[in-house]
């Protein structure tokens, strides 16, 4: 398939100068980049074009080459690593996204498309997505607003936010808050080891819904004509809500289950030694001043 | 934190009940909140097993695996991968979730394991694996609890060595803050590995503590492999 690459290839390649750069594009090719530092700006515009704009610098080269299936954007260094090079890309809203980057942050916004992000030491802001929407970094937190579809994001030492989106979420980390607000998920799996959880959106009827935490707080906001079973799972930690439950029994080791409505949703809510929390729309985020965590997380994110 | 129905959850779930049983017990379902968490728990657990990567081994694993857990060569033969999928029970007794997770997690932990270059050895690809799966998610009923659980446990540990072995071997290819971040983050879910064990030897049934620990090490290969395929990439 990329045999046809080379018949549409355009190539721009820089000393000095700035590179900007349009190519024209056209329906079901999407836009790759591989970088390696700096930053990584997406915006959408009504053209059927693609417009790369970046200054690389004398130590680096910058790449843009066309093929039938995408448009393609590399940086490489002259002699070694290459240089941070900070790119504004400017694309059609329908154009899947495909970003990778070492220390790279990537903000993106007005897409309508699927998007992949992956990032070692960057943080991650996205506006917009459709389809599969899948957001990874290691150090960094990733954020998301607007998407529907897919939505897969996970970070390892910062926070992940999702809001205002819809469809099938997982959102994950290790050392930091995993929060969805006004997102209306049909499936959900939220975690984290080492931070809160919180939920606030419609449950659907026939949903599952996950949320899981090993040091944190698990937050579940539930409008009153919600129908679900919930399964709330602790070992050493509590559990509250801001409303009467229905609880008909509790079981050995802090484990008990009740229905809300015709219990048709599935809800599990899981934390090992924090506290399962029930509240209404709209009240998850006071919630987040009890958040605590371990003070290597903190002077992790100021050292980057 | 059981009655006559717990353990017949999982012929439930594989519809293996006669029907006046399932009947019965679906009745009993709509009264019993213990069960239906613990068939929450189950279905949760064939979700995520089924949505497990059955990617192909990149070379025949059987020979290693065996090795590790001494039992002798075996036979082996080639399977299709799409036909065992199809014909996977997912019978567990409450017992059995630790290992049926632990098996699961090392299933995946194992396809992570051929991110280490050294594993894309040049021996034959072949679309091979062992007739009695040891790690995989079905036929774990094929032996006692206790072989199973120990062997998963094996298994786990070996998929989790050969990554951290990529992890220190690759270390000195990768930035040193992410190395410290990463090396952090491990500590930090073995702590709760550490945490929830401790737990578990205290009320060995419990069913959140079992699928917790299990996620919980879910999570350690996770951040193993994503940790080895950052080595791999700036290889």
């Amino acid at each position: 398939m990329f045999l046809t690459l080379a018949s549409a290839a355009l190539a721009a390649l820089s000393l000095l100068q700035q590179i900007d750069t349009t190519v024209t594009v056209r329906t079901g090719q999407r836009l790759v980049v591989d970088a390696y530092g700096g930053e990584i700006e997406v915006k959408a515009w009504g053209r059927n074009a693609v417009r790369v704009e970046a200054d690389p610098g004398a130590r680096t080269s910058v790449e843009v080459s066309s093929s039938s299936g995408a448009v393609s954007v590399r940086t490489e260094g002259r002699r070694g690593p290459p240089s941070s090079v900070d790119f504004t890309i400017t694309v059609p809203a329908w154009m899947g996204l495909d970003l990778s980057g070492v220390y790279t942050d990537v903000k993106i916004a007005g897409v309508r498309a699927p998007i992949t992000v992956e990032t070692v030491q960057g943080e991650v802001d996205v506006d917009g997505g459709e389809g599969a929407v899948s957001l990874r970094s290691v150090q960094g937190s990733v954020a998301l607003r607007g998407a529907k579809g897919r939505i897969d994001v996970h970070s390892v030492n910062e926070d992940v936010r999702v809001s205002d989106a819809s469809g099938e979420i997982t959102a994950e980390t290790v050392n930091g808050e995993v929060v969805l607000e006004r997102v209306d998920a049909t499936t959900l799996d939220a975690g984290t080891v080492n931070g809160d959880v919180g939920y606030d959106g419609p449950i659907r009827n026939g949903g599952r819904y996950s949320l899981s935490s090993h040091n944190g707080d698990v937050t579940l906001a539930v409008a009153e004509n919600a129908s679900a079973t919930v399964t709330v799972s602790t070992f050493s930690g509590e559990f509250e809500s801001d409303f009467p439950v229905p609880l008909r029994e509790t079981r050995k080791g802090r484990r008990f289950s009740f229905s809300l409505g015709t219990g048709s949703a599935q809800v599990s809510l899981e934390s090992f030694q924090g506290t399962v929390r029930l509240v209404r729309p709209g009240h998850l985020s006071r919630n987040d001043d009890d958040h605590d965590k371990d003070q290597d997380h903190d002077a992790d994110r100021h050292d980057r | 934190m059981s009655d006559q129905w717990t353990d017949r959850l999982s012929e439930y779930l594989d519809d293996e009940l006669p029907p006046d049983e399932r009947s019965a017990l679906e009745q009993h379902l709509r009264h019993c909140a213990a069960c239906g968490a613990v068939l929450a728990d189950l279905k949760r657990i064939v979700t995520r097993a089924r949505g497990l990567e059955d990617r192909p081994p990149e070379r025949d694993l059987w020979p290693g695996i065996a090795a590790r857990i001494g039992a002798g060569s075996g036979e082996t033969r080639a399977i299709d991968l799409a036909a065992a999928r199809g014909r996977r029970r997912w019978s567990f007794s409450l017992p059995q979730l630790i290992a049926a997770g632990i098996a699961l997690m090392a299933a995946s932990g194992g396809a992570a394991w051929l991110l280490h270059p050294a594993a894309q050895s040049s021996v034959a690809v072949r679309d091979t694996i062992p007739t009695t799966p040891v790690v995989a998610g079905g036929n774990l009923s094929a032996r006692n609890a206790g072989d199973r659980s120990r062997i998963a446990g094996q298994s786990y540990a070996a998929a989790v060595a050969d990554l951290e072995r990529v992890l220190t071997q690759g270390r000195g290819r990768l930035d040193t803050t992410t190395v410290r971040v990463i090396e952090r983050n491990l500590a930090t879910i073995d702590s709760a590995i550490a945490q929830a064990r401790r737990a578990l030897a205290a009320d060995s049934a419990n069913v959140y503590l079992n699928s917790h620990l299990a996620e919980t090490m879910q999570r350690k290969l996770d951040l193993l492999r994503q940790a080895a395929a950052l080595v791999s990439s700036v290889s």
